[in-house]
């Protein structure tokens, strides 16, 4: 019990959540509403769980916001371009590949640190969406598109089912594939394993485009959402699918990831949001539980690594002499 | 330049950078400095052939004008980078100083106002610092999470709608602190080229700077060194949050509204700013100059785009990709200066014997 609990501290909170929203509220334990918790959690936690890699490899991709409304951009003017429904999709998740690609190379390559390339894409790829319609919404009305959020095969909705395959993969390909093993092992120390012969540029690059194709996958959901694209969608996305990792407890400086954390988290800030939302508390004060959510639970981190090791510890000490 | 003075022998088998630190310049030394403010200049040379008008006297006003508040909040900035940390929240701080200095403008006038920005400012660095030293929160997620409560109060305080100075306040003194010329200088570029004399001041000249940026070179080294963490990290947030109180006053007396959702993405704009102009992200190493130069050729470089009516699309574009080339240079620079191979080769020009023989 302590085992899984130290795995996922996050159940802690969660629970204390629900329990309060379930005395708090009638509507809250309502199925449907349990259900809309649980969609706007799994939205989150596709490009979340890709983020989990990147953060695990020790990088950044602040591109993502931005790949979703570029995606999502793609997606609707490819769909009223008359190309079919599955073909906008591909190529929506085509271009945020490409994004990913184009973020991995100029970082890789290029040697731009990885905050400030994915930070100058971001800026690039707002820009290549709102010019390319024109800063005007490309508005589609698709019941195919629209099957990506609102679809329920086997009686579950869509986006539920998706993140919980996702979730399984993410877990399994971290914990139980080489792959994943080489992405923690660049986190830890990236000269060691570059040392020990791994291909370190490629595994960035791949990890890059997943992030870039897991972001071009949110903007379908965003714009299978709204039933339309634009310019503006995805603003401040990237620190929303940060905020979900490192909730999670995936260790910011690289090394380790947790997939479970992260899908944990994007369930208690989606639970917390709804909570606020069922409570009548404006949207100003749901921003404010986010951040003081994230800071509490890496103060509890902190404390709970002084406590255990002392004021510097070891590996930290190593990381800065290496880094 | 920038730590160690006190160990004169040449290390032999130490990066390039560290050697450099011995004294006398290198091309490459003077690029870390100057690098960008040549850029600046090549650019203002080339203004007469692609932009003519931008040369007008009212629009140079107007461009130093604007940049005023983006420059003095890079200017502490720079001191969180080179301590090797970063404040996300400093646009979620510029949302809140500017409400908060509205709410005390109409409560009471000018000097209310002015003191409400720097406390409120010097207030929200002060939390940051609080969570980073006293809970152990990283800086990056401490001043993620403060961006979100920041921006949040900021909404909070703006429910009934968005802060708004009066129309017929136009000739109060504290309006005139954006619309002032002083010697047919704008009032906020000069507080602007102030803020920048006592920064470099503090980062050159005194013991604080020297501290940290060599808390920012290596933690681990400074810790052994007895220079204590903690008074690093408060001060260098306090900064920030002072940097963001002044900058406010110059900000919200040019836009006269605020409300939470000011400034949307400052914090990003801010730390390009700052490491365009040579500042780099891994700390121990910052430039005022080049962040001044930095925040110049962003501001001039989008006035130019938009009186040739580009649009602001393609700007964002322009923009990105500059901040992609002048990294890749650096990257390219700093990867060639390892020791021995392109580092060499600049010693000659520059009629350096090299002290670093590549073994």
């Amino acid at each position: 019990m302590s085992a899984a609990l130290r795995k996922a501290p996050l159940v802690v909170p969660l629970l204390l959540v629900v329990l309060f929203l379930a005395l708090r509220t009638d509507s809250f334990l309502s199925g449907g509403n349990i259900e809309n918790v649980l969609v706007n959690a799994a939205i989150v936690a596709v490009p979340g769980l890709a983020m989990t890699f990147c953060l695990a490899m020790g990088e950044f991709d602040l591109s993502v916001g931005s790949t979703v409304s570029l995606a999502a951009v793609v997606c609707c003017s490819a769909i009223i371009d008359g190309v079919p429904v599955l073909l906008a999709m591909l190529l929506a998740l085509l271009a945020g590949a490409l994004i990913g690609l184009v973020n991995g190379m100029v970082v890789t390559k290029l040697g731009v640190t990885p905050f400030i390339a994915t930070l100058a894409t971001l800026v690039i790829v707002r820009g290549l969406a709102l010019a390319y319609t024109d800063g005007h919404d490309q508005i589609v009305s698709s019941p195919a598109l629209k099957y990506l959020v609102g679809g329920r095969p086997l009686g579950v909705p869509m986006p539920i089912l998706l993140a919980v395959l996702a979730t399984a993969l993410a877990w399994w390909s971290i914990n139980r594939t080489r792959f994943g093993r080489w992405v923690c092992a660049v986190g830890s120390n990236r000269e060691a394993a570059r040392v020990s012969g791994l291909p370190v540029d490629r595994i960035r690059i791949a990890i890059y485009v997943l992030v870039g194709t897991a972001g071009g996958f949110w903007g379908l959901l965003i714009a299978s959402q709204l039933q339309k694209g634009n310019g503006q969608l995805g603003l401040g996305f990237e620190l929303d699918a940060i905020t979900v990792v490192v909730l999670g407890g995936t260790a910011l400086l690289g090394g380790r990831a947790s997939v479970l954390g992260t899908v944990l988290a994007a369930v208690l800030i989606e639970t917390i949001r709804n909570g606020l939302n069922l409570l009548n508390t404006p949207p100003a004060y749901q921003r404010i539980s986010v951040g003081l959510l994230l800071i509490a639970a890496l103060a509890l981190l902190g404390l709970r690594r002084r406590v255990t090791a002392g004021p510097a510890t070891v590996p930290a000490a190593v990381k800065e002499a290496v880094v | 330049m920038s730590t160690d003075t006190q160990t004169p022998k040449p290390a032999r088998s130490a990066p390039a950078s560290r050697a450099d630190r011995a004294g006398r310049p290198t091309l490459g030394k003077l690029w870390d400095t100057w690098g960008i403010t040549a850029i600046l200049a090549l650019l203002l040379a080339a203004t007469p052939l692609v932009a003519p008008d931008f040369l007008e006297f009212s629009n140079l006003q107007s461009v130093l004008r604007e940049s005023a508040y983006l420059g003095i909040v890079a200017a502490g900035m720079t001191f969180a980078i080179a301590s090797g940390a970063f404040d996300l929240s400093v646009g979620g701080q510029l949302a809140l100083v500017s409400v908060v200095t509205l709410i005390g403008y109409s409560a009471g006038g000018t000097a209310l106002a002015v003191a409400a920005a720097v406390a409120t400012g010097l207030a929200c660095g002060l939390v940051n610092a609080g969570l980073i030293t006293g809970l152990r929160v990283p800086p990056f997620v401490a001043t993620l999470g403060t961006l979100f409560v920041f921006r949040g109060v900021a909404y909070i305080l703006t429910q009934d709608g968005p802060k708004t100075l009066p129309y017929d306040q136009i000739g109060s003194p504290f309006v005139k602190i954006g619309g002032l010329n002083v010697a047919g200088i704008p009032l906020p570029f000069v507080i602007m080229l102030v803020v920048y004399g006592a920064a470099w001041l503090l980062l050159r000249r005194t013991a604080t700077g020297r501290r940290i940026l060599s808390y920012g070179s290596s933690p681990a080294a400074a810790r052994f060194c007895g220079i204590s963490e903690t008074r690093i990290r408060i001060f260098v947030f306090a900064l920030v949050g002072v940097s963001v109180g002044i900058a406010a006053l110059t900000y919200i007396t040019r836009v006269w509204t605020a409300d939470g959702s000011a400034q949307d993405g400052f914090e990003l704009k801010v730390i390009a700013a700052v490491v365009l102009g040579g500042t780099s992200l891994k700390g121990g190493k910052g430039t005022l100059i080049g962040t001044f130069s930095a925040v110049l050729l962003v501001s001039v470089l989008n006035d130019m785009l938009v009186s040739q009516g580009v649009p602001s699309a393609y700007q964002r574009i322009v923009l990105g990709c500059v901040l992609i080339v002048a990294l890749t240079i650096d990257g390219l620079r700093t990867r060639f200066a390892a020791p021995g191979s392109f580092r060499r080769a600049l010693s000659v020009l520059v009629q350096r014997p090299s002290p670093v023989d590549g073994a």
